[in-house]
């Protein structure tokens, strides 16, 4: 019979086990981070972040990402021609760091999981993932000034130039 | 040569050489005629019936230079325009360049001459 009753021993156990799940949970991949992997150097945040968030590659497919940069003379109503070995680096970074590249996260997956096979998805607040995230935020709060948009990702997510959209670091601009 | 290939690409990925916003200036000038702040800053504020989002410089860049600005499509914040209240504007002949052919496309559907770059660079650098 196993002794169940309140010993030193027994809380001991109980105590080193609390102790191990803690560390354990700490340790963990922090999912809830949700980081995303971003071109390297400056070219990408400076050429496609001047005018919005620089999105990570990881919120759209590649074929998005390759219909948008064949694009760029009207991208959504502006001409936002880039010289073309800067257009050439941009596509390949986008292409792998998609949703869908090899080197995708659970997220990402997710992501694109949620995207007909079909689609090349244009806008990333059109995705099923964004809305399901989204779904609590209402309306008003769209429309605030500093936010104005679903596509300015950097207006509440603080860090979305890295990369970065975890819950914890969202910050809501009051008006 | 071969050797000084990975040189010359280092060289090559290097950043324009940063000017001062007077030397940006004073290129442009050199391509028109003086330049006048006064016809700069009417500029800015004028509106166009040509503009495809936004109908002047200022619906973005708001009224007041040294104010941060927002674009009027994707809400995102944009730094101050004039150079004493955001140090790298007009440090950058490329950059500058860059931007007026977005800009001007945007707002008059066209180029810009010479003359309303340098009168627009002029007001900026006057702004205080």
């Amino acid at each position: 019979m196993v002794d169940a009753g309140i010993t030193w021993k027994n809380l001991l156990t109980l105590a080193l086990a609390v102790g191990a799940s803690a560390l354990v949970i700490a340790r963990a991949p922090a999912d809830d981070d949700a980081v995303f992997p971003m071109p390297a150097g400056k070219t990408y945040v400076n050429e496609c972040g001047s005018c919005h968030t620089a999105f990570a590659p990881g919120l759209l497919p590649a074929r998005s990402w390759r219909k948008m940069m064949a694009e760029l003379s009207n991208h959504f109503g502006e001409d936002a021609s880039l010289e073309e070995p800067h257009r050439l680096a941009i596509q390949k970074d986008l292409e792998n760091l998609a949703a869908d590249s090899p080197s995708s996260n659970m997220r990402m997956r997710r992501i694109h999981g949620a995207i007909a096979a079909n689609a090349a998805p244009q806008r990333i607040s059109e995705t099923g993932y964004f809305r399901y995230m989204h779904d609590e935020v209402p309306a008003h709060i769209w429309k605030r000034k500093k936010i104005g948009t679903p596509g300015n990702c950097i207006a509440c997510h603080t860090r979305a130039n890295e990369g970065r959209y975890g819950e914890r670091e969202v910050r809501i601009p009051p008006q | 040569m071969k050797r000084l290939l990975p040189l010359l690409a280092l060289l090559a990925s290097l950043p324009a050489r940063a000017e001062t916003p007077q030397q940006i200036l004073d290129g442009l000038v050199a391509q028109s005629g003086a330049a006048s702040a006064a016809r700069g800053e009417q500029f800015f504020r004028a509106k166009s019936a040509e503009g495809k989002t936004a109908e002047s410089c200022a619906t973005c860049h708001t009224d007041n230079p040294k104010a941060a600005g927002q674009h009027v499509k994707t809400h995102k914040t944009i730094d101050p325009i004039a150079p004493v209240a955001q140090k790298d504007r007009f440090t950058d002949p490329a950059k500058v360049e860059k931007w007026f052919k977005r800009n001007c496309n945007e707002v008059l559907s066209r180029a810009c001459t010479a003359q309303e770059k340098a009168d627009f660079v002029a007001y900026m650098i006057s702004v205080k």
